[in-house]
């Protein structure tokens, strides 16, 4: 078991490497070198730290060492635009907020998904599985941004519930995670179905009803456990799309997050800003990963017991 | 040609005898119509891919008609026109230029279901290379492989497309679906990696292995076939995602360059205006969520007509 | 009155391409203490009489007209609840794959307890303790440890003892086994269907056992019934069935068997029924096993009405217009090679 963990930590760790050099030779392809093409006159002095500092005098493997070595240090450089301020503090400042926004959502997207696509399963084919499936549909339909303007014209500017954007007090956080939480709700409700459906097809349903068990123990203990396990394994999709979602939801509302920050960062040229975000996002989808690929062969005891 | 015991005259009974018996389960007999006619029948009863099928259609025509026929200039700036509601003379308004919606939604439809072709396609073939690369070869490097595609998935595609396009330094159609590809094969590869083992590890495909055939035959006549309604159900299902990757690139800002428009750069357009004229942020939106609905259902629909062991829900 | 009657019993089934009458006038009757074999291949509508007795369709099957009575009562009157009372603790079944019927995921100490703590007012240890002695009894070795493993630690002939187990569990009146060693391998056959006889006789219950193979039910059952196309075409004792049968289907299925010693030694090769059964999607109107009947012509009463099943002699039902004793023809030949 232990064995088990460990491998699939280790495995983690050439992974993010690959990922971390895919990003390096993305950002090193963007026209040469950032600097010297940028729109910005970087100042001599700083010019002279950059280049030291990513070694931009050096072969690229040397680049890339330092550079996996300084993210294993978790110093993501220092930003090209902002003068005085590093990566790391633009992360420190601006992903808080995203988190907030990401976890607040998803946290919604599962509270109303899951039972969502429980009530779907046991009704299916009748009335409340077709509203459900209607929700569902039309959440995944609709673009987020087209969600977030309705939500903001009627709640906010029209009938003034709540702010139009910001992200301080309570009130303005409503809106923004209703908005990011819509597409990860019907994802979580349509695999939930899924799953369901289809261990309710199973043998070992037919046998425990055959025991006489009364049906909501019949649905508790051998359907939904057997259903829930696998939907786990969603989160890597789930939390990419929510990044992904993010970042629209963050422009829309005007919320000072990680998203809306790289999109500033693309635009304003900074790529170390944005190579660090990159990373960042990745790795932390990476570890996700690998957390449900552990807890799922934690809690599904054939894997369990067999990899010992 | 369906075993109808009413028209079992004893003559033929006696032919039936020889030719040995084919059991069935729960009484049903298996109807040996072919496996195209049978998929088509199956998809035609279903309401909801068939409605998806006809709305998928019209909104093509839309995209490919309009712009011929209609009697706008989609780039022809008049003030005096602008934000006109929509009306019979332009059934969905102007915008702050004066420039006719109706036919700019098409043209927009054009470029993002040009580019959801394009990129779904390419992402297809990419799929399908690395799938049979990896099944094919098997051993330990499908396994790193697998193992490579299973911790990159759900990487979020949109850093990843962006900084693609800022690789290339312009946004145009191509680099669209180039940005959009690489962002999102992690995800698409390992579908179609998995449809290859499944296929080749096809009993059918042993069979026809054990009788001798030659790889070619096996190829088209078993591989080929099936590959290709995997095929035309995964463009259905991926079709979406890309046109709304796009559509989020271009509201963002990173999209295509005007004067060219997708729906996604329509819809930032819009989206300044939503107080005031809502339709130009409607319209697009519309357009879009229309695309996604008719591909899932026509996805779904042509899922379940080309395997009919998925549970049947009657 | 017996423990168990099932009267004219007819269950379809809705698909897409219409309603299959899956079961189509099926009567049988299960006395206190003995073991009914039902036989048939596969398609005929044991499996779904056995569901229907259960209530276990699936929502594409309903029980279109007939009478289950089970001790008396009604089943087919019954709703969901009532019959979850019953299952389990007055009829207990088993299935066909051992492999997929238990819960990966729980222990099977779980899966026994669970009908104890539903049916009888035990405590969990007492439940616990009766589970051991459950295992002890199907004859699972190291009981106590093994009762919190996880079935995949179990192999597929363990697996279906623990099915009985389970089935066992609350003492049922009637147990119904579904193909009970279809699934398994043949050394381990002979085991399972000992065991059942063996706890069958301990219990003081009914059986139904549900299987397509005759050398199953020549050693397990009292009385059979045969089966086809959804329909019952002979029924009587085990010892008159396999001593003088009469239906054409019955013959072709005890000719099927290997033999390999004994009195009705084969030479030559087996023989195999050519043909298929009828789509029962719309039964014929006629006899349904004529098309493979090698005693039907084509000018037979039996082509153009459906045979009743009637008493040939006391306690031996038959459907055919072909009964052995009957029989003055020699079969008919194929003319056309």
């Amino acid at each position: 078991m232990l064995k088990f963990v460990v491998r699939r930590v280790l495995w983690t760790i050439p992974i993010i490497l690959l990922v971390i050099f895919m990003t390096f030779w993305m950002m090193r392809a963007i026209k040469g070198s950032p600097f010297r093409k940028s729109e910005r006159a970087v100042p001599p002095a700083v010019l002279a730290n950059l280049n030291r500092k990513f070694g931009l005098n050096k072969p690229w493997y040397v680049q890339y060492e330092r550079y996996v070595v300084d993210v294993a240090k978790a110093d993501l450089g220092p930003s090209l635009v902002l003068r005085n301020q590093s990566v790391n503090d633009i992360v420190k400042e601006h992903f808080p907020v995203s988190a907030e926004l990401g976890g607040l959502a998803m946290l919604l997207s599962m509270l109303v998904g899951i039972p969502l696509g429980i009530i779907s399963a046991l009704r299916v084919n009748r009335l409340p599985d077709y509203i459900a499936q209607f929700i569902s549909n039309l959440g995944f339909a609709i673009p987020s941004f087209f969600t977030a303007t309705l939500l903001i014209y009627f709640f906010a500017a029209k009938w003034g519930f709540f702010p139009t954007n910001g992200w301080d007090t309570a009130s303005s956080k409503v809106l923004p995670v209703i908005a990011l939480a819509l597409f990860p709700l019907t994802y979580f409700a349509r695999l939930v179905r899924g799953q369901m459906l289809e261990t309710l097809q199973q043998d070992y349903v037919r046998t425990a009803k055959a025991k006489g068990l009364r049906w909501r123990r019949v649905v508790v203990v051998h359907v939904l456990r057997n259903s829930l396990i696998p939907a786990l394994t969603a989160a890597g999709p789930i939390l990419g799309g929510l990044v992904t979602g993010s970042f629209i939801i963050e422009n829309i509302f005007a919320i000072p997050g990680i998203g809306r920050y790289y999109v500033t960062s693309v635009q304003g040229r900074d790529y170390s800003t944005v190579m660090g975000i990159t990373v960042l996002l990745s790795i932390l989808i990476i570890v996700a990963n690998m957390f449900v690929d552990i807890m799922y062969g934690i809690l599904d005891p054939r894997t369990r017991e067999a990899r010992s | 040609m369906v075993v109808n015991p009413e028209e079992v005259e004893f003559r033929s009974r006696l032919v039936e005898r020889e030719a040995g018996g084919e059991t069935y389960a729960a009484g049903a007999a298996i109807r040996q119509a072919s496996l195209w006619r049978d998929a088509v029948r199956r998809f035609t009863h279903n309401k909801a891919a068939v409605v998806s099928m006809v709305g998928f259609v019209v909104l093509l025509l839309y995209v490919v008609i309009v712009p011929w026929v209609s009697p706008y200039d989609p780039n022809n700036v008049d003030f005096s026109l602008a934000y006109q509601n929509p009306s019979l003379h332009h059934p969905f308004g102007t915008d702050e230029f004066g420039r006719d919606l109706f036919v700019r939604v098409a043209l927009g439809g054009r470029i993002s279901i040009g580019i959801g072709f394009a990129a779904t396609f390419a992402l297809m073939i990419v799929g399908i290379l690395y799938g049979a690369i990896s099944g094919f070869v098997g051993g330990w490097l499908d396994n790193a492989l697998m193992r490579f595609l299973d911790a990159l998935y759900g990487l979020p595609y949109l850093p990843f497309a962006i900084i693609t396009l800022a690789i290339f330094g312009v946004v145009n159609f191509w680099t669209m679906v180039v940005a959009l590809t690489v962002a999102s094969w992690f995800t698409t590869a390992r579908v179609m990696r998995g449809q290859i083992i499944t296929l080749k590890e096809n009993d059918y495909v042993r069979a026809a292995r054990a009788i001798g055939a030659r790889w070619y035959r096996i190829l088209f006549r078993h591989l080929l076939p099936n590959t290709l309604g995997v095929a035309i159900v995964f463009v259905f299902l991926e079709l979406p995602n890309v046109v709304l990757g796009e559509a989020f690139l271009s509201f963002l800002g990173l999209g295509i360059n005007p004067p060219n428009a997708s729906w996604g750069s329509l819809a930032q357009d819009g989206y300044s205006q939503y107080l005031s004229h809502p339709y130009l942020i409607v319209i697009p939106s519309i357009a879009i969520a229309w695309l996604i609905l008719t591909a899932f259902f026509i996805a779904d629909g042509l899922r379940d007509a080309l395997d009919p062991r998925t549970t049947e829900h009657v | 009155m017996a423990l168990l009657e099932v009267d004219d019993l007819r269950t379809y089934f809705k698909t897409r391409a219409g309603e299959v009458h899956a079961v189509d006038g099926v009567s049988i009757a299960v006395e206190r203490g003995k073991t009914l074999g039902i036989v048939g291949e596969s398609g005929c509508g044991k499996s779904v009489t056995a569901l229907s007795i259960m209530g276990l369709l699936p929502p594409s099957g309903r029980i279109v007209s007939g009478s289950i009575r089970f001790d008396g009562r009604e089943l087919t009157r019954m709703s969901q609840r009532e019959l979850e009372d019953i299952r389990g603790r007055q009829i207990a079944m088993i299935f066909q794959d051992p492999m997929t019927s238990l819960n990966p995921t729980l222990r099977i100490g779980t899966q026994i307890m669970e009908t104890m703590q539903r049916h009888l007012d035990v405590s969990r240890d007492e439940a616990r303790k009766r589970a051991i002695d459950l295992l002890e009894e199907v004859h699972i070795p190291n009981a106590r440890q093994r009762l919190d493993d996880y079935p995949h630690r179990y192999s597929g002939g363990m697996r279906q003892r623990v099915m009985i187990a389970i089935a066992l569990s609350c003492n049922p009146r009637l147990l119904i086994a579904d193909e009970p060693t279809t699934a398994l391998d043949v050394t381990v056959q002979a085991g399972i269907l000992d065991l059942l006889e063996e706890l069958r006789e301990e219990h003081e219950m009914s059986m139904i056992i549900i299987t397509h193979d005759m050398g199953v039910v020549a050693e397990a059952a009292d009385d059979i019934a045969v089966m086809y196309a959804g329909q019952i075409v002979e029924q009587t004792s085990a010892e008159e069935l396999f001593d003088h049968p009469e239906h054409p289907y019955t013959e072709a299925l005890l000719g099927a068997l290997p033999q390999l010693e004994g009195e009705g030694v084969r030479r030559g090769r087996l023989t195999a029924i050519p043909g298929r059964p009828p789509d029962l999607l719309d039964p014929p109107t006629a006899c349904r096993f004529a098309p493979r009947c090698p005693y039907a012509s084509f000018d037979d009463s039996c082509a153009k009405e459906p045979p009743e099943l009637r008493e040939i002699r006391p306690g031996h039902l038959v459907r055919t217009a072909h009964p052995a004793s009957e029989r003055a023809a020699r079969p008919v030949e194929a003319a056309v090679r």
